[in-house]
């Protein structure tokens, strides 16, 4: 025990851990270097980059670590690389835990819902933006497990630059044990030294995690919670809360009250209130004049045209040369089977994916496309998206999971319109409002109903100003009982805005309420359109009688409401 | 048990490393930087150490003629598991000692270079040289032609080997012979006498033997573990390592027999450096003319009849 504990606080030994940590830091930050090039390779688009990083991977991850120190160390100087004893050990190990960090940081990467990339690309955020302000807060959640693992195995793994010489605990102890024959204790002592290491590396991938967790209460809330008599404003995690909220709240008119609420949560002087209060009343298009783009089309202008749109999956036709003209202040109901490329239609008039031929145009633009014909680089698309301004509601909400209600809407005018926090956060008050979520702002969307989340969708599609709002079927993924809430909120941005709307839905009566004119989908084609009440009482081709039959709507025999 | 045991045990004196050893001893808990005070203060008086005679006056004409290495610091590859030859003081784990480290010394010393010291795997010894992380290895390696392949040997000891075995030696074994027939022998990766058990296997099998099996391990230490947690039968190494092994562990280890190899220590230099190559071998010669070599080896207890006129093998 004696000399177990002379060799624990041997100053020789506790040196080494210095050595230890040197090439353990040295490896994790060179392989985590490395591994963020190599996940990009990997997740490049350039087949030659992938099969590099691939081929990269299949030797690092397929040989020993010492046989890479050993090659680091012996066989780099004979090209005339001659690296020191430690400089060899961290190289050697950085290229060893390049691909196992590349790994992580690629299913950390892939691991963020597809929808919020997407909802990302339709708000106009550039590949950069949407990996910065989107991909990677997420990715790094949940990397933070593996990558304390890696961290812990790296440490252990930097025992092996033993053999070349780096003086770090394991070739210490050798030696010790070889000069003293201590073998045992030297041993117990350098066994308890690299437990307390990977136990520090535990504790801070424990501090880490809990740093990051979302539903980690503020240190403002903490604190209100240790003083009696304080309640304090917890976001409930029940799904079902939304019920709590009476229909009259959604049919609240913006007036005056939500100027009051607006102001009291801005905590603003009375200026600033009078302002928000202004901002409320007026229309949503009218209010920031942040956002810079051209002059929307003045109603019956011509919004959207799509010509002669084809597109195909495979053998699998999904757009059969489809025309369609929007115009502006109208609202498109387009009714149709799944499958029937009501979906593929409106990604494509984002520019969301690629069509094998035909023009769309937004605003007399060809989105995705310069002047000269040629398809524009994803970031120079994501930035015309924000220019022409084509807002995008989906059917699953697709908020970012890690931002509150306030900050779906408040962060993409920031990052993509430049606009001042300060702006944008009155904006984005202003939007939730109207959407009558004001009240839960601060919440996270897994803490909001399926209605409420889509109403902040709805509310981070609009802050922007669009000229069109493309709405997927926006109430497909709810339960009934929530979806009269978020229709009744489209309802209005009918009605009140007379803002141009895109809208694929199952809804019959609300296509028929609120609709100018609608689209009947079948097989990739336009099978009929008009006024709402003509194809639903007067259906003439047989396959929209069909499929109206068989979502058992009757329509001609129903009085108006 | 290893508890049982001081950790200090009696050691000669090293030259080279005495200053922060002693200070060790004296100052006991105190710092480092309170040694490297004292070092500082009491270099002078180390410079007349005695026991060793002063630098010969042949080295002078030697840097005239060698002048590219002095002032410079050579690396010395070692694997530093062979106390005696090399290893950690165990009063001063920070400093190399042992015969070796002062013969490397006295060279340096005659040609006016300093050293530093990588410490390597035994087998990695000549392919450190090689690769130019180290400019010299002098680590107890035999020089054999084999390895006269990847360096040029300068020869200075002859090798005696023991044979280490359990206390009682219960498997009668008296050499590298056909006693050990049947028995597994721990050797160290890299080492002359692998292929020496090696070689065993025919005539074992000519006599309607069992061949003998071999435990390549990675240092000296393990060898010795292997004996002791009766894995292995025995460890052929050098008789001082062999010698040592029994000092540290008396009740249980025991030395068979003496052997001699057909080999010599040598020191290995690059080959495509025969000025080094050339400066090396003739201060040794100077150094074992004005006796230093019979001193060091006198000093660590190797018994001076090891000293052997240096010879160059090249290959």
């Amino acid at each position: 025990m004696d000399l177990f504990l002379h060799y624990l606080s041997l100053p020789y030994l506790l040196e080494g851990i210095t050595v230890t940590l040197t090439v353990t830091g040295l490896g994790l930050a060179g392989g985590l270097l490395a591994g963020i090039v190599l996940a990009g390779m990997q997740l490049s688009r350039l087949r030659l980059l992938s099969a590099f990083a691939r081929t990269y991977a299949v030797i690092f991850r397929g040989t020993p670590l010492i046989l890479q120190m050993v090659f680091a160390y012996d066989a780099l100087p004979r090209i005339g690389l001659r690296l020191t004893a430690v400089g060899a050990g961290a190289l050697a190990l950085s290229a060893n835990e390049a691909p196992f960090i590349a790994e992580i940081l690629r299913s950390g990467v892939l691991g963020v819902e597809a929808g919020q990339v997407l909802a990302g690309q339709a708000l106009g955020m550039t590949p950069f933006v949407l990996m910065r302000r989107v991909i990677a807060p997420q990715a790094i959640r949940s990397m933070v497990p593996a990558l304390g693992n890696e961290a812990a195995t790296a440490l252990k793994n930097s025992s092996l630059a033993s053999v070349i010489a780096v003086q770090e605990l394991t070739l210490r102890s050798t030696q010790l044990a070889s000069s003293t024959f201590d073998f045992f204790s030297i041993f117990f002592a350098s066994g308890v030294i690299y437990l307390a290491l990977t136990g520090a590396f535990s504790a801070l991938q424990l501090v880490a995690e809990y740093l990051l967790d979302l539903d980690r209460p503020s240190g403002r809330e903490r604190l209100l919670r240790l003083l009696p008599g304080r309640r304090v404003p917890v976001a409930p995690a029940n799904r079902a809360a939304p019920a709590e909220m009476p229909q009259a709240d959604v049919l609240r008119p913006p007036a005056a009250e939500p100027a009051k609420i607006a102001a009291a949560l801005l905590g603003g002087t009375t200026a600033a209130s009078a302002h928000a209060a202004a901002a409320l009343t007026a229309p949503a298009r009218a209010a920031p004049n942040c956002v810079v783009r051209p002059a929307p089309p003045t109603r019956g202008q011509t919004a959207v045209e799509v010509f002669g749109l084809h597109k195909r999956y495979g053998d699998h036709v999904v757009l059969a040369g489809l025309d369609l003209t929007v115009r502006a202040g109208e609202v498109i109901a387009m009714l149709g089977p799944s499958g029937s490329g009501k979906s593929t239609l409106l990604r494509c008039i984002n520019h969301l994916e690629e069509w094998d031929s035909g023009v769309i145009r937004v605003g007399g633009r060809s989105l995705g496309y310069r002047e000269d014909g040629k398809k524009l680089a994803p970031r120079g698309v994501a930035q015309e998206r924000a220019n022409l301004g084509v807002g995008m509601v989906f059917q699953q909400f697709n908020l970012f999971s890690h931002l509150s209600a306030k900050e779906n809407v408040a962060g993409p005018l920031r990052w993509v319109h430049g606009m001042s926090s300060a702006a944008a956060d009155r904006r984005a008050m202003e939007m939730l409002e109207r959407v009558s979520m004001g009240h839960r702002v601060d919440a996270l969307p897994r803490h909001l109903s399926g209605g409420q989340q889509q109403r902040v969708a709805i509310a981070r599609a609009l802050a922007p100003s669009p000229t069109v709002l493309l709405l997927d079927e926006p109430t497909s993924a709810l339960d009934p009982e929530l979806v009269n809430e978020v229709l009744e909120v489209i309802r209005r941005l009918a009605v009140e805005d007379r803002l141009t709307m895109i809208i694929s839905t199952h809804q019959i009566r609300f296509a028929r309420d609120v609709a100018d004119r609608v689209v009947f989908l079948s097989e990739g084609m336009i099978r009929e359109q008009g006024p709402a009440r003509d194809v639903f009482a007067r259906p003439q081709h047989p396959l929209t009688a069909r499929f109206l039959q068989a979502l058992g709507a009757d329509f001609a025999a129903e009085t108006p409401a | 048990m290893v508890a049982a045991r001081a950790f200090v045990r009696p050691r000669p004196p090293a030259r080279t490393t005495s200053a922060r050893s002693r200070c060790a001893r004296w100052l006991g808990a105190l710092s480092g930087i309170v040694c490297m005070v004292a070092l500082a203060a009491a270099q002078p008086a180390f410079a007349a150490e005695p026991a060793l005679p002063p630098v010969p006056a042949a080295c002078k004409t030697l840097q005239a003629k060698y002048p590219q290495f002095k002032g410079k610091t050579l690396a010395d590859a070692l694997t530093p598991h062979t106390p005696g030859y090399e290893a950690l003081d165990p009063n001063d784990p920070s400093q190399y000692i042992g015969f070796d480290v002062d013969l490397a010394n006295e060279l340096g010393a005659c040609l006016g270079f300093k050293l530093t010291y990588k410490p390597v795997a035994f087998a990695a010894l000549l392919t450190t040289l090689q690769s130019g992380q180290a400019d010299i290895v002098i680590s107890d390696i035999y020089a054999t032609h084999e390895r006269a392949k990847a360096a040029d040997f300068i020869t200075y000891s002859k090798v005696f080997d023991g044979v280490l075995v359990v206390k009682g030696n219960p498997k009668h074994i008296t050499g590298i012979n056909t006693s050990l027939c049947g028995d597994a022998a721990a050797e160290n990766t890299g080492f002359v006498e692998v292929p020496l058990v090696q070689n065993l296997a025919p005539v074992c099998k000519a006599a309607g033997k069992p061949v003998p099996t071999l435990q390549l391990y990675d240092n000296n230490a393990d060898c010795v573990q292997a004996l002791l947690a009766g894995r292995a039968d025995t460890y052929i190494n050098d008789v001082n390592t062999v010698d040592q092994a029994v000092k540290a562990y008396p009740d249980k280890l025991a030395k068979a027999v003496a052997v001699t190899l057909p080999y010599s220590v040598g020191i290995a230099v690059r080959k495509n450096d025969p000025a080094f190559r050339d400066a090396i071998l003739a201060a040794l010669i100077d150094l074992q003319k004005a006796g230093v070599e019979k001193v060091l080896l006198t000093k660590w207890s190797l018994g001076a009849g090891h000293e052997e006129s240096p010879r160059l093998l090249t290959d």
